[in-house]
């Protein structure tokens, strides 16, 4: 495998899922994010901590603007993060993944990556829009995020390693085992610290806006790399001969 | 009279180098996008970048969107 050639087609593919990603959001989610954020404004003209001022509404709009701007930019560094994992795994685990073809293979590895990456910690620590969420809890709660993820990506690796070790009709048992697993993991974790002041019906379509986000970009990262892997990397492969 | 028999194996190894770019990357993205307070722009701005926090702004959107803890 040509190492240059194996590094672009990851990095590539994850910046376009990342761009897909960002694009989604900015038409879905910016518009959770503005309701929220004007909630914050309007807590912090009740408590006087800012005064409903001109002044005050072009300085908002300046860091508006660049953040929803950022939206776009932020999904592209993120996709070329989390497609480098995802290049890393697909690289590391392409032979043994079910699938006629790469980009089948590539989407099935997707769809484990989304659910044990994203999806479980997602129900045990859900997105938040702005409003929700204490700044003097931030580390904490990204501590208790990451080690999540981490722990339930982990999980997932160890219990495929011992299904390799198992017998066919045995398989099974290391699936159910990752399930019980990250349940145990599920329940012994704290709870997010933050207490929910917004009204529940934003924050749940928030969420359901950020799950859709999140997934199209797992969705296109799949397809993307398995499109480029079968065209670009797999001709180079020299197949098994006898003579 | 001897005969020649050659197996070529289909490689498939991964070159080492690759996994390790691109793990270095996947950490410098994560780090950016998900935990950013002022910590890479301090290096060179030092203590105003605590206050400033430009990645954190610019990243702000998506680090609510994709899940990631925010204030």
């Amino acid at each position: 495998m040509k190492t240059f050639l194996f590094i672009i087609i990851v990095l590539i593919s994850g910046a376009f899922a990342g761009f897909v990603h960002g694009t989604v959001n900015f038409a879905i989610v910016e518009p959770y994010l503005d309701q929220a954020i004007g909630i914050e404004n309007q807590n912090l003209f009740a408590t006087g901590e800012e005064e409903d001022t001109p002044e005050f509404w072009v300085e908002y709009e300046g860091y508006r603007t660049w953040q929803k701007g950022g939206q776009i930019l932020a999904g592209v560094i993120l996709g070329v993060s989390v497609g480098s994992l995802f290049g890393i795994v697909f690289a590391l685990s392409r032979n043994s993944l079910p699938g006629s073809n790469d980009v089948k293979k590539s989407l099935v590895l997707a769809g484990i990556m989304w659910l044990t990456l994203y999806f479980i910690p997602f129900l045990k620590y859900p997105a938040n829009p702005p409003t929700v969420g204490d700044t003097e809890t931030v580390v904490l709660r990204a501590i208790l995020y990451l080690t999540f993820i981490a722990i339930s990506g982990f999980g997932a690796v160890g219990f495929y390693q011992l299904s390799k070790k198992l017998q066919n009709n045995k398989k099974l048992l290391a699936l159910l085992g990752y399930g019980v697993f990250i349940s145990a993991v599920f329940l012994a974790m704290p709870e997010n610290p933050d207490e929910i002041t917004a009204p529940m019906n934003l924050v749940n379509e928030f969420r359901i806006m950020s799950v859709l986000g999140v997934t199209s970009f797992w969705i296109s990262v799949g397809i993307i790399l398995g499109l480029l892997w079968n065209r670009l990397l797999t001709k180079q492969e020299t197949p098994q001969s006898y003579s | 009279m001897s005969e020649t028999r050659q197996i070529n194996v289909s490689k498939t190894s991964v070159p080492k180098l690759a996994l390790l770019a691109l793990g270095i990357i996947f950490a410098a993205g994560l780090f950016v996008v998900g935990f950013d307070q002022g910590h890479i722009f301090s290096l060179v701005y030092g203590e105003q970048a605590f206050t400033d926090l430009y990645i954190h702004e610019l990243t702000h959107d998506m680090r609510h969107a994709a899940g990631f803890p925010c204030h």
